[in-house]
């Protein structure tokens, strides 16, 4: 049986691997994308701060600023169809001490020269009025009016769905541990199957230099980045109406405090060098310094309780800059040090990908026919609209912090493109398990309509007491 | 008045809902409906089927579902709404519902929060570590075990020794689970001492003086790393852990209305007889107290309950203005939180509290110079204590301390 072969080879399903897969599959490309874990999202993804930026704090010129701006576009252009949601805060670059104050002009002249013209300096006065929760200790702000906060992970779903749609495959539990080109076609290995391919493009985030070594010297070494977060309790988001940014350091955009989609209030991320790849921690210190810093800024926080805590891992090398690059006659694609500004970038990384491979190999990029898209439509989990429990979707609310029905749950469990296939991409799709309660009154719930759908499973059965 | 659909709609049919419907059904009034957002009726007793229940109301033991069952047969003309979510609170008595059908609105001319209480979880805590699955609450564990016939792990550590842990630890037993560990920040447990016999009986070591320092577990629970003592630390290997007790009342809606709130744990405000800010809503139970005693719950809403029956009936007028009750350091909450006068006599009330660390001393209630109740106690946090029939002048307010033993 001659063994299927694709066009294109996506590895690693973080956010911008569903959204290079959905760019290849929508101009033809027969494409499929590997992930090792057990749903999109697995990796550095599945934790951000989840605004949408207009990119006006990026280093001028570089690709990361292209990217972001292109990326930050094509959403806009697109949510809607996709019933993906925008929720138009604006931020607020805030100085809390006269040195920071001194650098606002700086900040202002940065996003003019980014090209984000509505960029402006507002006083002491006009922000306290604005943000009536704010430490009255703040001395002003950079306003950014377009910064905006997203779904971080309907979005990438709502990416590869459009791809299935159009064709792309997908495997998860798949990951690539070697491969061999033939001067043709790529063959990938990942010790159980061999996936053929004429293009690989290798979107694998904090695994990016070891995947790059199946191709190539990587010309830059990955140094993961941990960030710890809070969420807040819903009562919390009124708190705050813009996203409240400090002024960046060299390393790091510092602690920002952002309303979420999901009507939480977010504080992080602290920035923290480690060497493990995989795994990223909570710690008691670091939330108890958040917090400190959180109620600093914002005092009434300190009447508000915990939701989750969370630790995600951002991809940095020791550039700044983005680490996208062809290999040429080796029809090898790296897209690597996708720091934390992926979740804007990724439909602007994606595009570029897309003219990266057909100028590099311009024999090989002219795919099949190009398929009308299907826009599939995305569950509403936005705070701010209408949730299938205000429609009535004839079944009952199973999880009673999030409001999550018994309808949407067995929709992401029986999805036709990509069902949840474990209790992390079931909670990222619906939003069950992910309140106040962490499961106090839905988690058995969640158990029993799972069993058999899910892996590991919630629980397993009674055991027979005969 | 034509302009109301009900004339008491209750939230939540745990033991102290279904006492107020019960007082108001017995009082006379008909058109009373007792909202639930689960399946069943019943809130944690329904799914606690250990005899911790029925002492104080039926002076025997009884398991939870059958003691709310005894309690529901003691009030057949009350309408039960099960499947119903109560989305928002408005002044004027209105109340925002969800059932599968969608969102409506009612009108109550009195509406009582009898909403309860759930146990603080893992990330409320800020506990360290990973995201495993097998981190749950009890409440999760009996739901697990007892109504969806389910075993979430075989190996479990019970954080905590309340009450509650033990109550946890009895669910475990009765599935056949051998729990490796309970770990208690304290030097002794909370709960009263003879319920380590449980867990002597069971073979369960009960850790003292220790806290968790990491959670560990890529997608499930492999093992916890305690710290014992300050200066001890351990991995004990374990499949599940199980966040006990620390309860927090569930006002998640209440807090999101008009209702005066206890600006520190955002308590609904309430009344020496549980009438809230606004004086068409009362709010009883565990929510206003995490968390008592069922029989307690089911015992105070019925008078609750008839106090509303009396204010309905015309009976009673309310001052407008209220008095704060305002405490010292080492008391976790008094219920009430504020005094209001009415015209039924000289005012008085009863004070429950709880401590938040083990206290021997005097407790002392004042009214500006003058002592209003002075008792010596000597109790530990998570136990109720009441202080009855303290009489006071109306609109000023009221101080509570403890004076510590020398």
């Amino acid at each position: 049986m001659p063994e299927a072969r694709w066009d294109v080879i996506v590895i690693g399903g973080g956010v911008v691997g569903c959204a290079v897969t959905r760019r290849f599959a929508l101009a033809g490309a027969k494409t499929l994308l590997l992930e090792r874990g057990r749903d999109i999202l697995s990796g550095a993804s599945k934790a951000n701060s989840a605004i949408l930026h207009t990119g006006f704090d990026a280093p001028p010129g570089s690709l990361e600023v292209a990217c972001m701006q292109a990326g930050y576009q094509e959403y806009l252009d697109i949510h809607a169809r996709l019933n993906l949601p925008i929720l138009k805060t604006a931020a607020l670059v805030v100085a809390w001490t006269e040195e920071q104050l001194a650098q606002l002009d700086g900040i202002v002249s940065k996003a003019h020269k980014n090209g984000v013209d509505d960029a402006r300096q507002i006083s002491r006065k006009d922000l306290l009025s604005r943000e009536t929760g704010l430490s009255t200790t703040a001395l002003g702000a950079v306003e950014v009016p377009r910064e905006y906060v997203i779904d971080p992970w309907s979005a990438p779903l709502a990416y590869l769905k459009q791809a299935v749609r159009a064709g792309a495959d997908y495997r998860f539990n798949t990951e690539v541990t070697s491969g061999t080109f033939d001067g043709e076609y790529w063959q990938l290995d990942s010790g159980q199957d061999r996936f053929s391919g004429r293009i690989v493009i290798n979107c694998t985030g904090t695994n990016g230099d070891n995947i790059e070594q199946i191709c190539r010297k990587p010309g830059f070494e990955i140094r993961p980045r941990k960030g710890q977060f809070l969420v807040y309790d819903k009562s919390a988001s009124a708190l705050i109406s813009s996203i409240i940014l400090p002024v960046p350091t060299a390393t790091t955009k510092g602690v920002v405090l952002t309303r979420t989609i999901f009507g939480n209030l977010l504080l992080g991320p602290t920035a923290e060098e480690q060497q493990d790849r995989n795994v990223a921690t909570v710690e008691r210190e670091m939330l108890d310094g958040l917090i400190a810093t959180g109620t600093e800024m914002l005092p009434g926080l300190a009447d508000h309780s915990v939701t989750a805590t969370y630790a995600g891992l951002r991809p940095a090398t020791q550039f700044k800059d983005y680490q996208i690059s062809a290999e040429p006659g080796k029809n090898w694609i790296g897209v690597n040090g996708i720091r934390s500004t992926g979740l804007t970038a990724a439909l602007g990384i994606a595009a570029h990908v897309e003219r990266l491979c057909g100028e590099t190999y311009s024999d090989l990029a002219n795919f099949g026919p190009a398929p009308a898209p299907e826009w599939p439509d995305m569950p509403v989990l936005a705070e701010h609209e209408k949730r299938a429990y205000q429609q009535g979707d004839g079944t009952e609310i199973v999880c009673h912090c999030e409001r999550v029905t018994r309808g949407e749950i067995e929709a992401a469990l029986d999805d036709g493109d990509v069902p949840a296939r474990n209790l992390g991409g079931l909670r990222r799709r619906t939003r069950v398990m992910m309140g106040r309660c962490n499961g106090f009154y839905c988690s058995a719930r969640v158990a029993e309509l799972t069993q058999g759908k899910i892996s590991p499973p919630l629980a397993g059965h009674e055991k027979d007491q005969s | 008045m034509s302009s109301f659909d009900v004339d008491v709609a209750i939230v939540g049919s745990g033991p102290s809902g279904i006492a107020a419907a019960t007082a108001l059904s017995k009082a006379g009034f008909k058109n009373i409906v007792v909202y639930e957002r689960e399946a069943n009726i019943g809130g944690i007793p329904r799914h606690t089927h250990h005899p911790s229940f029925g002492l104080l109301v039926f002076k025997r033991p009884m398991s939870g579902p059958k003691f709310i069952a005894a309690l529901v047969r003691r009030c057949p003309d009350v309408r039960f709404e099960t499947g119903t979510s109560i989305t928002a609170l408005r002044p004027g008595g209105v109340l925002e519902l969800a059932d599968a059908s969608g969102l409506r609105t009612i009108r109550a001319r009195h509406i009582i929060l009898a909403t309860g209480a759930r146990e603080t979880p893992r990330h409320g805590r800020l506990v360290p570590g990973l995201r495993p699955q097998g981190v749950i609450t009890t409440g999760a564990l009996q739901q697990y075990i007892y109504t969806a016939q389910l075993r979430p792990f075989e190996h479990p550590v019970i954080v905590g020794t309340e009450l509650v842990s033990f109550s946890a630890l009895w669910t475990l037993r009765h599935a056949g689970i051998k729990p490796v560990a309970m770990i208690e920040t304290g030097p002794r447990i909370s709960a009263y001492r003879p319920a380590t016999l449980l867990a002597k009986a069971m073979g369960v070591p009960i850790h003292y003086n220790t806290e968790i320092t990491e959670i560990s577990g890529i997608e499930t629970l492999t093992q916890i790393t305690a710290l014992t003592g300050g200066n001890k630390t351990a991995t004990i290997p374990c499949d599940g852990l199980i966040f006990s007790g620390c309860f927090t009342g569930e006002n998640t809606i209440a807090a999101a209305s008009h209702l005066g709130l206890n600006a520190i744990n955002r308590i609904p405000l309430v009344d020496q007889n549980w009438v809230t800010s606004d004086p068409c809503i009362s709010a009883i139970g565990n929510a206003i107290h995490p968390a008592d005693m069922g029989d307690q719950c089911y015992l105070e809403g019925a008078k609750a309950g008839a106090y509303v029956a009396r204010l309905l009936a015309g009976n009673i007028s309310l001052d407008k203005t209220f008095a704060e009750i305002r405490h010292g350091d080492g008391i976790k909450m008094t219920t009430p939180s504020i005094l209001r006068s009415d015209n039924l006599g000289e005012p008085h009330f009863d004070l429950s509290f709880h401590v938040t660390a083990p206290f021997r001393g005097t407790m002392c209630i004042s009214q500006g110079e003058q002592v209003l109740n002075e008792k010596s106690i000597n109790c530990l946090p998570m136990r109720r204590i009441t202080l009855r029939n303290n009489r006071f002048a109306t609109g000023y307010p009221i101080d509570v301390s403890l004076i510590a033993e020398n």
